[in-house]
């Protein structure tokens, strides 16, 4: 199958003035010509099929909104092919807008002090959506969402989870085969989330639609995405799936430890200064794991290993020898750690 | 071209609606109409006080007021916030979501600032009108006058349109908008006849700007809806003149927008 889109080796410079500081800085800045170079994007390949939900993780300012820039047709790239449905995003940008839907984070598209059905009316007619396909859709999302009561209300009167909401729905409305999601669960509450998830879940199923997502938030990537694409500082990093990132982990597991049962003595400044011990005391007693970090979790304190290294109950063992352990939990390693590794470059 | 049309007008809708949706709006303009047309009386009042003839540049005081009244009129119902919108989208980076809607962006924003054009149009220079007619008992004709009026007021807005679009375009490179804007307002209200008739300019300065495309705006329509001894042929010269600087203006602002958005660095990426 041919690939909706493709990357080939794309990257992104931008030319950024060199600001001083002070009122005197500021005012040579006015004067200044003196720019210096910045690479948003670095050689990124990536190829992705039709119907593909692809996490895009990276920390802030490492260039997932640049990538989805270039991609949508907005941003030029330096050097570096993109195709997307077969065409060059920023050279064919009107026929490519008219193949793909966009929500970046809190920018709406919605007209803001109208009832959102009227959003929709626009959307309709300037993507030239047949009636009979408007409504199919309109009755699909009722079918999933509970959208027909904000028909009616101005967008502006919306939380920000119902406004998100109908900017995915619009994004979706002229049934695009690929659309981007640039954070768009982002200040929303648990249960919104969830909704939104199920939300893109279901487009996705039942369209078929591509869909980019980038996000901070990996209990999005746990519920929607098979396979992750991370960059950092413009640089690709990783792309495959979930589950091969995890069995790069696979051997390490977190030992939840809590030692007294007594809830007023869960203090930080208690919790950190036992967590401190125990990270002296193990380094101390296994030199050679350096595998094993030592955090405190709320009431908790983490001990993560890897079991390749070191068996957990030997760990354990050793820390009930030394004190008396209240509670116990075994977990295995959660996406977000296994990012955080490798943001931290740990990998 | 009936499809292509449709969803234009959709965008034109939607602006007529928003533009409805601030009921004080338009009022508020009203109010300060007033306010300044009350000003511009007592200015005027004292020009024509301190000059030994009763007509100054072939204007009469009663002839001056009823141009300034209809040219504020016109002024606050044409007045687009385009330069402003493009400014602090840019900012905002929201201009990512307009520019990736299926059609292009100039047309885009021309018609969804249409609508708002139509709300002020009927809000605010239509009862002006009214209002004029019947307090100089007639100081214009209700004839062909009305219809080039008509005519000349679409193009004018065009123009209009294409100028602050221009000026928005700028803020790709400037990131700031109130300035520019600022700027813009100036030399737009001064040299297109919206706040002093051509008239009054030194003969050389009238030769300039008949030579610029402002005047186009404010001064055609005036002229053709107070003037109602021209003779056809010149309206006719007039209106002319009004396509070809839509045309030339439209010309400059798509190619000045085409290479500016190769420059774009979107905010916020």
């Amino acid at each position: 199958m041919e690939p909706v889109i493709t990357l080939n080796d794309v990257s992104k410079e931008f030319k950024v003035l060199k600001s001083r500081e002070g009122i005197k800085g500021s005012i040579q800045n006015l004067f200044s010509r003196d720019y210096k170079i910045v690479n948003a994007v670095n050689h990124i390949s990536m190829s992705i099929d039709q119907g593909e939900i692809i996490g895009y993780l990276g920390p802030n300012g490492a260039g997932k909104s640049t990538t989805i820039k270039m991609m949508s047709g907005v941003l030029v790239p330096t050097s570096g092919e993109i195709r997307v449905n077969g065409l060059v995003p920023y050279k064919s940008r009107r026929e490519n807008s008219e193949k793909i839907g966009v929500v970046f984070g809190q920018r709406s598209q919605l007209w803001w002090s109208l009832p959102l059905i009227e959003s929709f009316k626009l959307l309709r007619d300037i993507y030239q959506i047949p009636q009979k396909e408007y409504e199919d859709i309109l009755a699909f999302y009722e079918s999933i969402v509970d959208i027909k009561g904000l028909y009616s209300k101005p967008v502006r009167q919306m939380s920000l989870g119902q406004r998100t909401l109908s900017d995915i729905l619009a994004a979706f409305l002229h049934n695009p085969p690929v659309v981007y999601l640039d954070e768009p669960t982002i200040g929303l509450d648990v249960s919104m989330k969830s909704k939104i998830r199920d939300l893109i879940k279901a487009l996705n199923q039942e369209k078929n639609t591509t869909v980019i997502l980038t996000t901070h938030d990996m209990g999005d990537v746990d519920a929607l995405c098979r396979r992750i694409v991370i960059i950092d500082k413009g640089t690709m990093l990783y792309d495959n799936s979930i589950e091969n990132l995890r069995s790069f982990f696979g051997a390490y597991r977190t030992m939840k430890l809590r030692f007294t049962k007594d809830a007023s003595m869960l203090t930080k400044e208690y919790l950190d200064a036992q967590a401190a011990e125990i990270t002296k005391d193990l380094a101390a007693k296994y030199p050679d794991a350096s595998s094993i970090a030592v955090s405190v979790d709320e009431d908790w304190i983490d001990v993560l290993l890897n079991e390749d290294e070191i068996p957990l109950m030997k760990v354990m063992n050793h820390i009930q020898e030394q004190r008396k352990i209240y509670d116990v939990q075994l977990q295995e390693i959660s996406t977000e750690s296994v990012i955080k590794k490798i943001y931290e470059g740990k990998m | 071209m009936g499809k292509t049309l449709k969803r234009y007008l959709a965008l034109t809708r939607i602006g007529i609606m928003e533009g409805l949706q601030f009921r004080v709006g338009p009022f508020v303009l009203f109010f300060g109409n007033l306010i300044y047309l009350v000003i511009i009386y007592f200015l005027w009042k004292a020009i024509y006080a301190s000059s030994p003839t009763e007509i100054v540049n072939g204007m009469s005081f009663y002839d001056t007021m009823i141009y300034l009244v209809l040219a504020s009129a016109l002024f606050s119902a044409m007045e687009m916030f385009v330069t402003w919108w493009m400014g602090r989208s840019v900012q905002t980076g929201k201009i990512v979501l307009d520019i990736l809607k299926p059609m292009p962006y100039d047309r885009y924003m021309f018609f969804y600032f249409s609508g708002n054009t139509v709300v002020n149009f009927c809000l605010t220079l239509l009862p002006t009108l009214i209002i004029v007619y019947f307090v100089t008992h007639g100081g214009f004709a209700l004839s062909w006058n009305l219809l080039f009026f008509a005519a000349a007021v679409i193009f004018g807005t065009i123009i209009n349109y294409q100028i602050n679009f221009i000026v928005g375009t700028i803020c790709f490179y400037t990131e700031s908008v109130w300035g520019i804007n600022i700027m813009k307002e100036v030399v737009v209200m001064l040299l297109s006849g919206a706040t002093i008739p051509l008239a009054f300019f030194p003969e050389a300065a009238q030769r300039v700007m008949y030579m610029l495309p402002f005047q186009a705006i404010y001064n055609t329509p005036l002229t053709l809806l107070i003037h109602n001894d021209l003779p056809m042929s010149e309206r006719l010269i007039l209106i002319a003149q009004q396509i070809l600087w839509a045309v030339v203006m439209g010309l400059v602002s798509k190619l000045f927008f085409k290479v500016s958005i190769r420059h774009i660095t979107v905010n916020g990426g």
